[in-house]
């Protein structure tokens, strides 16, 4: 990886050299949080918030994206949607990066490559920055607070300065025409080590460290624990809607008022929405608020483990506030940890 | 019921003939159909409306294939026209709060009888028809489509209509409303310690009301999966207190609050 | 590659551009999203709720691209009313034209009934892992379906049919509701008075007509005589029936990774994606619908 050495004033230059080719997504204040919004000045960027309320994934995988449209009387394909807008998401902690790495492994791999997220991915920027961590976050516990690919630019903060991880020729060319990049000292790389090592000492000690989530998952699959968890579940799917990597999504389709042509569209689903596993003939696989919410853990936690090797959960805490009913995979851990010091009793 | 089919059965006739009715209700959800302005001659040209309450003082027609019920059903009368509704239709839309969870109207259904006894000391003015317990059409009759809300949007009633003419798979909404809140990005009224009652409300209009800045108010009607234990517990987190949570239900779940506690009430017996 | 309104060159999406006449597989992979048209070529009714359907993709390169395996599925498409998996239901021996079993259940569906040869529908697919037949080669083979689990298995049933002289001994075991609702009963017809195929039908309610057994189909299972170590099982039913056939299975001493059972659930994007049909750690789009026992047991909340 080529590191180089900007000065922190030099951003602003950096966010106008992005401006003149593309959309710059960045964190901005609003209200008591920050959200991820397209902005014209550099000046309305909050580089410092703790966490945004919600992901960065509807760039990539929009709420509500239609995928063509069709003649209902002829019950043919007429055109497809493209609406692809180069874009430079910019600020993401690493939780966010590790999230988007996950979404590609769904989206861009396998035998499907899913057409509109690769247009769109394709068309990205990812630009990361380093960050202390909130009562919330627990990426450290999944090692997801320190990201290794799926970034253009990750800028490191070692005070006053970033070093600057740079990953792809387009990013390095507008950092080289907008900044100074130069190599680092040795002073640079002590900083880095230490501010690190800041870090890593901010968790929040309080979330439990568990080894084995993933088999623990597997082992505690019958307890009465996800009857409680889940019978205080409210059905409302504010939990995917956060998540960074929550990607399930619905087909619908939808008329014009004409009624002759309309549009194939997916939507967000959810496997915290009741009807999500309904079969024809209405028998639902997941009826109550238990099975909803441990398969949503499971999968979290364990599934994705078993089908790719890493946790679907980045440990970036979203959950935790936007659930009213405190159900979260931090929940979850204390129940392990609960278990563990039972079994010692 | 077969009301998916009904477009192509009536091709050889002509067009699906719809009528629509009114029961206790403001009528702002008929009048909320006219506001789909630029494409209602295009909705109007998909089928044969035979009888719009809001326009028209004929009489119902005898024949037609979609009846399209606004308003709660407050009288005996009502009850007679919904089950000819229900009879002579092929498929039958509920629409607006007054006819799917009995809405404002059904705010009267608590303690109803009495209070008509109180109010008008057994000399009822024979304009209010037989009155009854203020309910939703689904008390009385089977209802195959729904356009919920106060009031109902214009776009939400042509999709559901267009759904009763020529089919479709998209299944109502059981989830409640936060997780929609969430994908608008709205901030939550809760963080403020104020009352919302997205918590259980079923998600049907995409946060309409949050998205402008206003708490839900319940008008879509309650969730089948409504958790009311885990929103009052959310409330009193929040610093709200639980009672108001219950008494802003009632503005539009009256019918439903007193149809849980009755089975309730029949359970412990 | 095209300019933007901010002037940034970008890829277009694959199916924007095609610099050649693309082979059916290559239109297949644009846009694994896209429906194609298929035409009914056949229509017979089943029973008063089921139909069994022709369709022949229109597009010559997608006839002649379409490969499937018997238990996989595909999407068919009513534009307007959505699309819905249905499980394929004939055999690949059979080239340029595919069979769906159809139960009128849904809105789809329920579109679906109501047309005619000629019509036009939405297809895309085929998706999903299917039953192993290179492995179930010179094997003994139990069929045990129930209701419309009849539809995938009768793709490997018809194969094996078509391929008989690769199989050892053939049982087939099919459970309904009612006389009435048998399906296929003009094939069951035929397979009755052949040697080598055993069938045993079974109902829960007999009618005055009904001559055969009565009762679950683990019943007339616990009568046959099968070599436990040259079998293998393929089963597909509704899902109260699952864990009482491969319990009769195991008892019948065959192994859990001989036994293949077909899962039903609604599969949206049938790409791995959407999530609809999730058991545990398993998408029953890619990784089954037909799964094997041992595979089963090891998906949380599978059966």
């Amino acid at each position: 990886m080529l590191y180089r050495v900007i000065d922190a004033q030099e951003l602003p230059a950096l966010v106008r050299a992005f401006m003149e080719s593309y959309e710059v997504v960045a964190p901005v204040k609003r209200g008591s949080g920050y959200v991820f919004r397209a902005v014209d000045d550099p000046a309305d960027i909050a580089l410092s918030y703790t966490m945004t309320d919600s992901s960065v994934k509807k760039y990539l995988l929009p709420p509500d994206e239609p995928l063509m449209r069709f003649d209902a009387r002829t019950n043919l394909v007429e055109d497809f949607h493209e609406e692809v807008t180069p874009r430079v998401l910019f600020g993401l902690h690493a939780c966010d990066i590790n999230a988007i790495n996950r979404l590609d492994l769904v989206f861009r791999d396998g035998a499907y490559p899913d057409p509109y997220y690769c247009a769109r991915r394709e068309a990205t920027l990812v630009v990361g920055i380093s960050c202390m961590p909130g009562d919330h976050c627990f990426c450290q516990l999944w090692g997801s607070d320190e990201v290794q690919f799926g970034y253009d630019l990750f800028f490191q903060d070692i005070g006053g300065k970033y070093l600057v991880s740079i990953s792809s020729v387009t990013a390095a060319n507008i950092l080289e025409s907008a900044c100074n990049p130069r190599e680092a000292t040795d002073e640079d790389r002590i900083e880095f080590r230490h501010a690190t090592r800041r870090r890593q000492a901010a968790f929040n000690p309080d979330i439990p460290r568990i080894e084995d989530v993933s088999m623990l998952m597997d082992a505690f699959h019958k307890d009465p624990f996800w009857d409680e968890l889940g019978g205080r579940c409210l059905s409302c799917t504010a939990c995917s809607a956060v998540c960074p990597t929550c990607y399930c999504f619905d087909i619908t389709d939808e008329l014009d008022p004409d009624g002759a042509h309309g549009v194939r569209k997916r939507v967000w689903d959810s496997c915290t929405n009741p009807s999500f596993a309904t079969v024809a003939g209405g028998h639902n696989f997941r009826p109550t608020g238990r099975e909803r919410v441990r398969h949503r853990m499971y999968h979290k936690l364990n599934g994705f483990m078993a089908t790719h090797d890493r946790m679907l959960c980045v440990g970036c805490g979203r959950c935790v506030d936007a659930c009213k009913a405190n159900i979260n995979p931090i929940e979850v851990l204390k129940f392990f940890e609960k278990k563990g010091l039972e079994d010692v009793e | 019921m077969n009301a998916t089919l009904i477009a192509s059965e009536c091709e050889a006739r002509t067009q699906p003939r719809v009528v629509v009715a009114g029961l206790a209700s403001c009528f702002g959800c008929q009048l909320q159909i006219t506001n789909a302005e630029a494409h209602l001659l295009e909705v109007l040209g998909q089928i044969d409306l035979r009888y719009w309450q809001l326009v028209s003082s004929e009489p119902l027609p005898d024949e037609y294939d979609v009846a399209v019920i606004e308003g709660a059903v407050t009288t005996d009368e009502a009850v007679r026209t919904v089950r000819e509704l229900r009879a002579k239709a092929k498929a039958v839309i509920a629409i607006g709060a007054c006819a799917v969870t009995g809405g404002v109207p059904g705010m009267a259904a608590a303690g109803f009888d009495d209070r008509v006894a109180g109010t008008f000391a057994g000399a009822v003015p024979s304009a209010c028809g037989t009155m009854r317990a203020p309910k939703p059409v689904s008390d009385y009759i089977d209802v195959d489509f729904t356009v919920r809300c106060c009031p109902i949007d214009s776009y939400d009633f042509i999709r559901v209509l267009q759904s009763a003419l020529y089919g479709s798979n998209h299944i109502e909404a059981d989830r409640t409303m936060c997780g929609d809140c969430k994908r608008r990005e709205n901030e939550c009224f809760y963080k403020q310690g104020t009352l919302c009652l997205g918590l259980v409300t079923r998600a049907a209009c995409g946060a309409r009301c949050v998205n402008l800045g206003r708490p839900c108010n319940g008008c879509a009607g309650l969730s089948p999966d409504a958790n009311l234990e885990a929103a009052r517990a959310t409330c009193t987190a929040a610093g709200v207190d639980p009672n108001r949570f219950d008494e802003a239900l009632q503005m539009f779940n009256q019918a439903a609050l007193i149809a849980a506690a009755d089975a309730a009430r029949k359970e412990a017996e | 590659m095209s300019n933007n309104r901010y002037g940034a060159s970008i890829d277009v999406p694959a199916w924007r551009e095609q610099p050649r006449p693309a082979t059916g597989a290559e239109l297949m992979a644009q846009n694994a999203y896209r429906p194609w048209p298929a035409r009914i070529t056949s229509i017979k009714e089943l029973t008063a709720h089921e139909k069994l359907f022709e369709f022949r993709l229109i597009d010559d390169r997608l006839r002649d691209a379409f490969h499937h395996e018997p238990g996989q599925f595909v999407e068919v498409s009513v534009f307007g009313v959505g699309e819905v998996p249905i499980s394929i239901t004939s055999s690949p021996t059979k080239q340029g034209f595919i069979e769906l079993c159809i139960r009128r259940t849904g809105a789809v569906t329920e579109v679906l009934h109501e047309m005619q040869c000629g019509d036009i529908v939405g297809l895309r697919g085929p998706f999903g892992r299917g039953f192993p037949v290179d492995k179930m080669r010179g094997n003994d083979i139990l069929v045990v379906a129930g209701g419309l689990g009849i539809a995938p298995v009768r793709s490997l049933i018809n194969y094996i049919h078509d391929e008989r002289a690769d199989f050892g001994k053939v049982t087939i075991v099919y459970g309904s509701r009612t006389p009435s609702d048998i399906m296929f009963r003009d094939q069951f017809e035929m397979w009755r008075h052949r040697r080598d195929f055993d069938l045993h039908l079974t109902v829960d309610h007999p009618d005055d007509d009904w001559d055969g057994a009565v009762g679950v189909v683990t019943e007339p299972m616990k009568t046959l005589d099968i070599n436990p170590r040259n079998t293998y099982g393929a089963v597909c039913g509704p899902p109260v029936m699952y864990r009482f056939v491969v319990a009769q299975m195991r008892r019948m001493g065959i192994s859990y990774d001989r036994i293949y059972m077909s899962f039903e659930r609604h599969m949206k994007c049938g790409m791995g994606k959407c999530g609809h049909c999730q058991i545990g750690h398993q998408y029953v789009c890619i990784d089954g619908p037909v799964f094997n026992y041992w595979e089963a047991k090891n998906i949380q909340g599978s059966i």
